[in-house]
């Protein structure tokens, strides 16, 4: 391939790009708006001779009338202390702003850029000498230092450039120099540097094109700072006396008097000039960050979506029977035709969970059991309604302590919350606050959930939690960081312990753990299970903890229930094919010369459901109804197993 | 422009030679700078066989060490008084608009991160990005020509004739002429807080230790203020640090358009006046400032973070 055809495919690739953030950044209100002020004031600063009805330095033959007029139909603005038109200085100190600016910060850019593109990139003893240089200018204040570097030389314009210029380059380099640090261990460039590409290459054509999108961002920030130190420089009288700035016309007006005549005109014009360009370069430049480095769009706190019941008459069989092990407990968790959607800012509905049906009974454990996206943590999340802001429960009831929680409102759920229900977590690392000790945060639920306790009792009460769980009461005042992975996940469950729950949801409280700690855990949970007559729903991929601890299991797949029955009948004689194929995928101990066969695909997208079966396309049973017609739960041995498979229809 | 600084403060022409050298003999401008420069301003070269210890800068770190700023060409005072009577005039300034800004500008990060995308939350933004936007000196120049026609002083730091007043007329007099400049001050700097507030916390509230408070049936404000504040503190405590440096900008700008009589006044007036001796010491002050302000900030990091202490 010659080097032409390389370019124009590089040039064809690189126009998709550049339309995707064109349509993103026309539709960040912000970024428009500070670009729209960006280019008012250039035009005007380019045809400010043009514009300007008079010119600016004429004071010729004035008299003492034509100071301090006040606007009129001649002077729009009205004349400042020496009866110049105060329109025309406001053109032509919009030029001297925006050069400044610009040019102050190329210098700044270009130093910045360049320290923190050579530290991060070769990193060792440069590095840590340009940083410690860096850091050390970043305290040292720069605008009394250009004060005093400009009063003590020529105060011409090219001398304010150089010295702003000089003085504003420190966060270019911080920034420039964690970028390149980021984007310099990913595979292109060691893979450029292993092919033998020399440094400078490398740097130009591989790194500065990542670095670049933040330094467009951050020069933008050294503009506007650039613009404001000029105008500080020359309002303090130390600019350019041949050049009129906006700087300089306020600092005429101070100190020649507007104040006493009342001439607010020679005041407040200037500072709207440097306030308008300054705050265009702001908005502009916080707009494109938002385009460049897209947030979240809401967090925890954020007010979720009212549950709502859809009209169509859910047409499914439901497990109407107790599990066999379960024949006299008491119901206490009853979900019904539960569905969850998930709806973006652009209103595109994902149906994360459709028409689940699940019952718990006191001391029952259910395993729920799926790939991943496959809906299970957000089934859960939805029974404590802690669903994210664009998590909806779309039909379905949640019965539970004789009301029902999809109906609840915030305060009745804070109530419910962690006393009736609570939550194990998947990677107690990141569900711990990391600067609040253990005890203070097993401690904090009980205070809200049981007020009864007298202060010196709570104390107790933690340190029998803690040990319940196999931690020393030595950890309580300790902090998340400084304990073990499984200590962590351990303080987690005595957390969730604290308020005496009726159910507890444990969603994969073993990944991340090493296989003996995994054990520890959850045998840790089936004992308290059977001490405390717990109720558990189990979230995991691992059916092997399934086998040996659930007494019913839920198989979810793409959002619907696959398969719910008793964990002997799962095992035994389960009829959906993802079952048997979960199950073949598993190691079996009785038969350990059978084949372990993984299933191949993923599971779907849940914004891109196809039309029928959701298995179908990996179902190695599938036949035509599959793909155009979605299955509706069968009931299967009078209502202790249901399946959701056109093969089981009828029994 | 002249840059000798005994001609620039004692420009009096009928001064004969040997006067002018007396004065010089008694600032010290008679000894060389440092070995091989004569002097700074312009650069001229000179001998470099003279005594280290006989020099401009080694006398001064000398004097450093005694309490000894040195003498100041305009006032004729040494520079540790008359910096010292305007330090306190500025940390009064700087430390009532300081803590305004930073509770003002974590209230408003605060409430904007947790009403995200929200009129609330757009309103701080914008707020804050136009007040950052502001230019200080136009700002207080604003203020001074409000204030005159409503009454507030126009500059200064006391009403004259005010000490033969009772104490507390005395403090209210105080109060009335540090509302404007702090008010400058505090929506300056309140813009920046708040827009590091706001962006800190949307992270932290992201975080899954918020989704296990919340889980845990905690009350939005249990949760903000338990679990989120601290955390979101961090980077704020960060740049109050950094912050020491650009506060003496604002402070200068804010100090010549009220004419209040503080360090930043000082250092300006020190430019113009070729008065080398306020100026060293102004900045070994603020050098000094920002070294004790990052060593605080350092404490109270890991006072908020336990991390920091055993890593």
């Amino acid at each position: 391939m010659g080097p032409q055809t390389a370019e124009l495919k590089v040039s064809v690739a690189s126009t998709s790009p550049f339309s995707d953030f064109w349509q993103t950044f026309s539709r960040n209100r912000m970024a428009v708006a500070g670009l729209v002020m960006l280019a008012t004031i250039i035009t005007l600063a380019v045809f400010a001779s043009v514009l300007a009805p008079y010119d600016p330095k004429s004071s010729v033959g004035i008299t003492s009338s034509d100071i301090y007029n006040p606007p009129s139909s001649a002077h729009w603005l009205g004349t400042d202390d020496a009866g110049r038109d105060i329109l025309s200085s406001f053109l032509f100190g919009a030029r001297v702003s925006l050069i400044v600016g610009f040019f102050a910060a190329f210098i700044s850019v270009i130093i910045g850029g360049t320290i923190g593109v050579v530290a991060g990139f070769y990193g060792g003893r440069t590095e840590n000498l340009l940083m410690r240089f860096t850091d050390l200018m970043l305290v040292i204040p720069d605008l009394p230092l250009i004060v005093v570097i400009v009063a003590l030389t020529k105060p011409s314009l090219i001398n304010i450039i150089i010295i702003i210029g000089v003085f504003g380059w420190t966060t270019t380099a911080r920034i420039v120099r964690s970028q390149t640090l980021a984007v310099k261990s990913r595979k292109f460039v060691l893979r450029a540097r292993a092919i033998g590409a020399g440094n400078v290459h490398i740097i130009m054509k591989h790194i500065l094109p990542l670095v670049m999108p933040l330094l467009v961002v951050n020069a933008i920030l050294v503009i506007s700072l650039a613009i404001l130190n000029e105008s500080t420089l020359s309002f303090l009288g130390l600019g350019d006396p041949t050049a009129t700035s906006w700087g300089q016309m306020l600092n005429f007006a101070f100190v020649r008097g507007a104040m006493s005549a009342g001439a607010w005109w020679a005041l407040v014009m200037p500072g709207v000039g440097i306030a308008w360009v300054v705050f265009g370069l702001t908005l502009f430049g916080q707009g494109l960050e938002q385009v460049l480095n897209p947030r979240l769009e809401s967090h925890h706190l954020s007010p979720g979506r009212p549950s709502v019941q859809s009209d169509a008459v859910v047409e499914s069989a439901t497990v109407k029977k107790k599990s066999k092990k379960r024949k006299d407990a008491p119901l206490l968790l009853d979900v019904r035709n539960l569905s969850v959607n998930y709806i973006s800012h652009d209103n595109v509905v994902a149906k994360a969970v459709h028409n689940v049906s699940l019952q718990l009974h006191e001391g029952e454990l259910v395993g729920l059991v799926g790939e991943s996206g496959c809906g299970k943590t957000t089934l859960m999340l939805a029974l404590m309604r802690l669903l994210p802001a664009t998590g909806q429960i779309a039909n379905g009831h949640i019965n539970f302590r004789g009301k029902d929680i999809t109906t609840l409102n915030e305060d009745e759920l804070q109530k419910l919350r962690w006393s009736g229900i609570s939550i194990i977590f998947q990677g107690a690392m990141n569900a711990l606050n990391p600067v609040r000790t253990v005890g203070d945060q097993i401690k904090e639920a009980i205070i809200r959930h049981m007020p009864a306790y007298a202060p010196g009792i709570l104390e107790d009460r933690v340190i029998e939690l803690l040990d319940l769980v196999g931690i020393s009461k030595d950890y309580k005042d300790q902090y998340p960081h400084q304990y073990s992975g499984g200590m962590r996940q351990r303080a987690m469950i005595a957390m969730a312990l604290s308020c005496d729950p009726d159910v507890i949801i444990a969603d994969e409280p073993t990944t991340a753990l090493d296989v003996m700690i995994q054990a520890q855990i959850l045998e840790l949970l089936d004992d308290l299970r059977k001490k405390l007559g717990l109720a558990i729903i189990f979230v995991t991929h691992d059916l092997g903890v399934v086998a040996e601890m659930c007494d019913s299991v839920l198989v979810m797949y793409g959002g619907v229930t696959a398969e719910y029955a008793d964990v002997d009948t799962i095992y035994n004689a389960a009829r959906h094919p993802y079952t048997q194929e979960l199950l073949k995928s598993f190691p079996d101990l009785s038969q350990p010369e059978k084949r372990l066969i993984s299933i191949p695909g993923y599971p779907p997208k849940l914004d891109e459901l196809p039309e029928g079966c959701r298995f179908a396309p990996r179902c190695p049973l599938a036949f035509e109804r599959c793909t155009k017609e979605m299955p509706i739960l069968h009931e299967l041995e009078d209502g202790y197993h249901i399946a959701s498979c056109h093969l089981v229809e009828g029994g | 422009m002249p840059g000798d600084p005994a001609r620039q403060g004692i420009r009096d022409p009928r001064l004969t030679k040997e006067t002018i050298e007396a004065i010089r003999v008694r600032f010290g401008l008679d000894k060389p700078v440092f070995n091989c420069i004569d002097s700074l301003n312009p650069v001229r070269i000179g001998s470099c066989t003279v005594n280290p210890l006989d020099t401009q800068f080694f006398i001064y770190v000398k004097n450093l060490f005694k309490g000894d700023l040195g003498v100041s060409y305009y006032y004729n005072r040494p520079v540790s008084d008359v910096l010292g009577e305007r330090l306190w005039n500025t940390i009064l300034l700087i430390g009532v608009g300081q803590i305004l800004a930073i509770v003002i500008g974590v209230i408003l990060g605060v409430l904007a991160a947790w009403k995200a995308r929200s009129a609330i939350d757009y309103g701080a933004l914008l707020t804050s990005l136009l007040a950052w936007s502001l230019p200080v000196f136009w700002l207080g120049i604003i203020l001074v020509f409000w204030g005159s026609n409503h009454g507030f002083p126009i500059g200064g730091k006391a009403t004259p004739g005010i000490s033969s007043y009772p104490f507390f007329t005395q403090v209210g007099d105080l109060v009335w002429h540090l509302l404007l400049p702090t008010f400058t001050y505090t929506v300056i700097f309140m813009g920046e807080y708040t827009l590091l507030m706001r962006s800190s916390l949307l992270d932290v509230l992201a975080e899954d230790y918020i989704l296990t408070a919340k889980a845990k049936g905690l009350s939005t404000f249990q949760i903000l203020k338990d679990h989120a504040l601290k955390n979101g503190m961090l980077p704020i405590v960060t740049l109050i640090a950094i912050n020491l440096g650009y506060t003496v900008a604002g402070v200068i700008q804010i100090e010549s358009v009220f004419s209040w009589p503080g360090l930043g006044g000082a250092l300006f007036e020190a430019v113009s006046r070729r008065d080398f001796p306020i100026l060293q010491g102004g900045f070994l002050l603020i050098a000094v400032s920002v070294i004790i302000a990052n060593f605080i900030a350092d404490l109270t990091y890991s006072y908020l973070d336990p991390r920091v202490q055993t890593e």
